[in-house]
């Protein structure tokens, strides 16, 4: 009926002939066939099959694996990115992620240093149970703690803890090798000079290059220790890059470093947005965390129902997807610190904490949607996953 | 037996639209969305305090108490009214040639003719010819479509204006290129510059913001998309995600079921498909399930751009930064002919040439974002080709490099942005290639030229028995239509379901 009608209308003698010519010499869409998936995995594959082609041992607590890719391609990231590992240990399916040490012009490898954690389940693993030769599953790289040319300075003022060097390691070593203009002050938080990782490789770039500066902080320093000693403070800050503004600060590292440091540096007047951190899920035991309740222990163990599923028992103090992890029940998951919404399920009844400031929309809060890996149970629940 | 009575591929506006549906009438439905959340294009994330909304910068047909719009008719529907707040704009569009003008249009017709009035004495007459063509046009339009009996002399405005490009018609109105570019500057919505897009299509845009009053969601489009969600939910009906469809599987020319990324085969009688049609012709369905000539229809259209969006969270107040309008247009120029349209297939976003929009949500309501702070979505189009070309470890260079000109665009309007700045994201292409899996990072389905346009017959047939399509592909691109969409789809299968019995 229509089509009888459109040909009264003027012009529609043109719009036939277009539909003529696009039938001939028109798009045929089976070319393409495959080539979404082939130009998103170029950037960010969701699975990606690693060997480990090399095992370095860098300080008694730590090592690095070094990763090369089964099929000779590895995707593009950003200095501070990190990768996750999914792996089985201990008939638990389970993942964890890991900044990237090495840095991004470093295109035939992927380095990721592990530090032991106790009573850890995957570092030890990685460790211990790793061979050379061995394959590793990990996602694409991902996350936000990256320098962001648009907002950051050129000036930047990193402080690590621990195994949080790795991202700054990436970082200083892209801008060496690819002569950036950029300058870092890393203040490198550790515990014994002996746990410092990567500390003749810092020791030797900062020596070579004026706009590197390497400053380690011990806290149980040997007794003719020279440098730095304590937690990293504000005064040392000042001390060493004079007047902090127009300078960015990242800080990577263990919770109780932000806890200390990110008032310290707020103290020299910067202001929060030029704070930029890495995000971690909180640490053991999360009771210690700002609004958790007094009532509750985190040895406490509460129900968990999931609808039209199993039922077990888990502890308040540990994340729901590590408990759903030991129970067999697969959910995905990447940053594994409330980042990415990845492990996202639904609690249709029960109370979970979830530490202030988890990124969580909006919407989903509402219709009770919560980050798992974050989130401990505070009640018997039941869950959607 | 199958496993399910329906299963429906996506979670974007369409497949929402069709699964609510679906499961209300009490059909056993799983619904398999790729991402980790719902909504396609319609969704959210977050970044330190902000929560910034990908897509919706201005949201049809919600319309006011007394003139309830199609949209609105929509959710009524899905019964999700009651879970939504509307925030309606106050302005249409801020439109600034830098030195050449700032016009804000207010979303009421008399005061639009008088500002345009005002800054355009000479053309005050043709500018309220043309807003009486615009409705006459609309309400012709809805003749056409409901009373097609009535035949081409009853309409005679869609007679002779249905074919014409919009830019035909402004030229037809109007001698001043600066108020032909007020009223072009909408293109950016719809994905063809003025002189390739249909009037018909900026006719109805004007008509129904007008009418119907731009809107905003409270929580962003998330809010819409999780209150689908969790509808359905309460309807019984299953939901999945991180799980994407590989394969549609079909037996016998009927559909049998999908088959998941992980390889589960899952079965159903009938499948709601909201990836895009291309996807769905040639990454779901194998090869031999689909007749030439369904590839010969698609092949005469061609893919819309996609975007470049950059997201911004600001330590300050809109005004602080000279923000006063939710919708932003800012162009180097009055010319929106084909150099705008080629600018499109760069790679480089120039901030001398080229245009780009910006909302900023706060402007409506203040409580979008948390005390002392707005967030601005700053998009531009583009084609996807040249990010395709680009070696990969190129990548990020060149997304901030187009980021950065970007802000050097704003700057003209909104100077100090830039120091305001505390979280930003980037969104390329490539970006939105991976988030919607829609060939080339489309973001509005098919280009809608003339030959594509709401005249022609557009069949729903699919090659397959009982499977339906839903979604931006198979109808105008937009919040409205793609959720009225899937209603449609939902439609179809109770029809056919009604057939049987
Ligand atoms: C973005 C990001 C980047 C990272 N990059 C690195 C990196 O470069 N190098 C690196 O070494 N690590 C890195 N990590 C940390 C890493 O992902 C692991 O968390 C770390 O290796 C510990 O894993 P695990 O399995 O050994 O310990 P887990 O089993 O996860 O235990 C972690 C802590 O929780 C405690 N704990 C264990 N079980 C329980 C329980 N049942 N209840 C309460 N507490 C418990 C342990 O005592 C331990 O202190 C990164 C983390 C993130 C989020
Ligand atoms: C930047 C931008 C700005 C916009 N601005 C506006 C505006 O202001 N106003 C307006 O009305 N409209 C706007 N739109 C358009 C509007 O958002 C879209 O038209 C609409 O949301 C598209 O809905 P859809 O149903 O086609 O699905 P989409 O949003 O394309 O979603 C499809 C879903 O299907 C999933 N999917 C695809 N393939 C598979 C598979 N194989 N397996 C499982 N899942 C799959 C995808 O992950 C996605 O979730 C904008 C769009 C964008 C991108
Ligand atoms: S795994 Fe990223 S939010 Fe939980």
């Amino acid at each position: 009926m229509k089509e009888g009608l459109i040909q009264q209308f003027e012009g529609y003698g043109e719009v036939a002939r277009d539909i003529e010519v696009c039938r001939k010499y028109g798009i045929d869409y089976t070319l393409e066939k495959g080539s979404v998936e082939k130009f998103i995995n170029r950037l960010h594959p969701g699975r990606m099959t690693l060997r480990v082609a090399d095992i370095i041992e860098e300080t008694p607590l730590d090592g690095t694996l070094r990763l090369v890719p089964e099929d000779g391609y590895l995707p593009p990231f950003q200095a501070g990115q990190y990768i996750t590992v999914s792996l089985e240990t201990g008939n638990i399916r389970t993942s964890r992620p890991y900044s990237i040490a090495s840095p991004p012009n470093q295109t035939g490898y992927y380095d990721i240093t592990v530090r032991r954690v106790k009573d850890g389940l995957v570092s030890h693993h990685l460790l211990d149970g790793v061979k050379r030769g061995d394959v590793l599953i990990c996602s694409g790289p991902a996350g936000n703690f990256y320098h962001n040319p648009l907002i950051h300075d050129r000036s930047m003022v990193c402080i690590a803890g621990g195994s949080g060097i790795t991202p700054f390691m990436s970082m200083i070593q892209e801008i060496v090798d690819c002569g950036l203009d950029r300058e870092v002050f890393l203040f490198y938080g550790s515990r014994t000079l002996e746990e410092v990782i990567f500390f003749s490789r810092l020791e030797a770039i900062a020596g070579r290059f004026p706009n590197i500066h390497f400053h380690p902080v011990i806290e149980a320093p040997p007794e003719e220790y020279e440098g730095l000693k304590g937690l990293v403070e504000g005064r040392f800050i000042r001390d060493v890059v004079g007047d902090p503004a127009g300078k960015t600060f990242f800080i990577c590292g263990p919770q109780g470093m932000y806890d200390f440091c990110v008032p310290e540096i707020e103290n020299l007047g910067i202001p929060r947005k030029k704070i930029r951190t890495e995000a971690y899920a909180p640490a053991a035991p999360v009771s210690n965390q700002p609004g958790w309740p007094e009532n509750i222990s985190p040895d406490d163990r509460f129900e968990i129902r999931i609808k039209d599923g199993k039922v077990f028992s888990a502890r308040a103090g540990e994340p729901l997807l590590m408990s759903l992890e030991k129970e067999g029940i697969f959910v995905p998951s990447e940053c594994r610190s409330g980042q990415c919404s990845r492990c996202r399920v639904k609690i249709i009844s029960g109370k979970v904490f979830q530490p202030t400031g988890t990124p969580v929309r909006r919407s989903d809060r509402r219709y009770g949607y919560v980050h798992s890996c974050v989130s401990y149970p505070l009640e018997d629940l039941e869950i959607l996953i | 037996m199958s496993d399910y009575d329906v299963i429906v591929v996506g979670a974007g506006n369409g497949g929402l639209g069709a699964a609510v549906t679906l499961s209300r009438k009490g059909l056993k439905t799983l619904l398999l969305e790729r991402h980790t959340v719902p909504g396609g294009s319609a969704t959210t994330f977050c970044r330190g305090r902000f929560e910034f909304e990908v897509a919706l910068h201005q949201l049809s047909g919600i319309g006011t108490p007394d003139n309830r719009g199609p949209l609105w008719n929509s959710l009524k529907k899905l019964d999700v009214l009651d879970d939504l707040e509307f925030i309606e704009m106050k302005d249409l569009n801020r439109i600034v040639i830098p030195g050449v003008l700032d016009i804000t249009l207010s979303t009421d017709l008399s005061s639009v003719m008088e500002e345009l009035g005002e800054r355009f004495p000479r053309e005050k007459d043709a500018v309220s010819r043309f807003f009486k063509l615009v409705y006459s046009y609309a309400f012709e339009l809805y003749s056409y479509f409901t009373n097609p009996a009535a035949g081409a002399d009853a309409v005679p405005l869609v007679k002779r204006y249905a074919f014409k490009t919009a830019q035909q018609v402004l030229d037809e109105f109007f001698e001043d290129p600066v108020l032909k570019a007020v009223f072009g500057a909408y293109w950016g919505f719809l994905g063809l510059t003025p002189n390739r897009l249909p009037f018909s299509y900026l006719a109805i845009l004007f008509f129904s913001f007008i009418e119907m009053k731009p809107c905003h969601i409270m929580g962003g489009s998330q809010a819409l998309s999780n209150a689908l969600v969790n509808k359905f939910i309460s309807h019984g009906g299953t939901v999945r995600f991180n799980c994407a469809v590989n394969r549609i599987l079909v037996k016998n020319g009927s559909v049998a079921g999908v088959e998941t990324g992980e390889g589960d085969e899952i079965t159903a009688r009938y499948v709601v498909s909201n990836a895009s049609k291309v996807s769905t012709y040639v990454e779901l369905l194998d090869r031999e399930h689909v007749p030439d000539e369904f590839l010969k229809e698609m092949s005469i259209k061609t893919p819309s751009p996609s975007g470049f969006c950059v997201y911004l969270g600001l330590d300050c107040e809109p005004e602080e930064i000279g923000i006063t309008a939710a919708t932003n247009t800012v162009m180097n120029s009055a010319d929106l002919s084909d150099n705008q349209y080629n600018r499109m297939r760069a790679l480089d976003f120039d901030a001398d040439t080229d245009m780009a929009g910006f909302s900023c949500y706060d402007v409506a309501d203040s409580r979008f974002s948390s005390e002392g702070a707005c967030q601005v979505s700053l998009l531009t189009l583009k084609y996807a080709d040249p990010w395709l070309r680009l070696p990969p470890t190129r990548y990020y260079a060149e997304k901030y490099r187009c980021a950065d000109a970007m802000l050097t665009l704003m700057e003209k309007v909104c100077p100090g942005v830039r120091d305001h700045i505390e979280e930003v994201e980037v969104a390329t292409p490539l970006t939105f290639m991976r988030y919607l899996a829609t060939p080339y990072g489309s973001v509005y389905g098919f280009n809608q030229y003339a030959k594509d346009s709401l005249f022609m017959e557009h069949s729903r047939e699919t090659p397959v028995e009982g499977l339906v399509l839903a979604g931006g592909w198979i109808t105008d691109c937009g919040f409205e239509t793609t959720i009225k969409s899937g209603i449609s789809a939902a439609g179809t299968i109770m029809r056919s379901l009604g057939a049987e019995r």
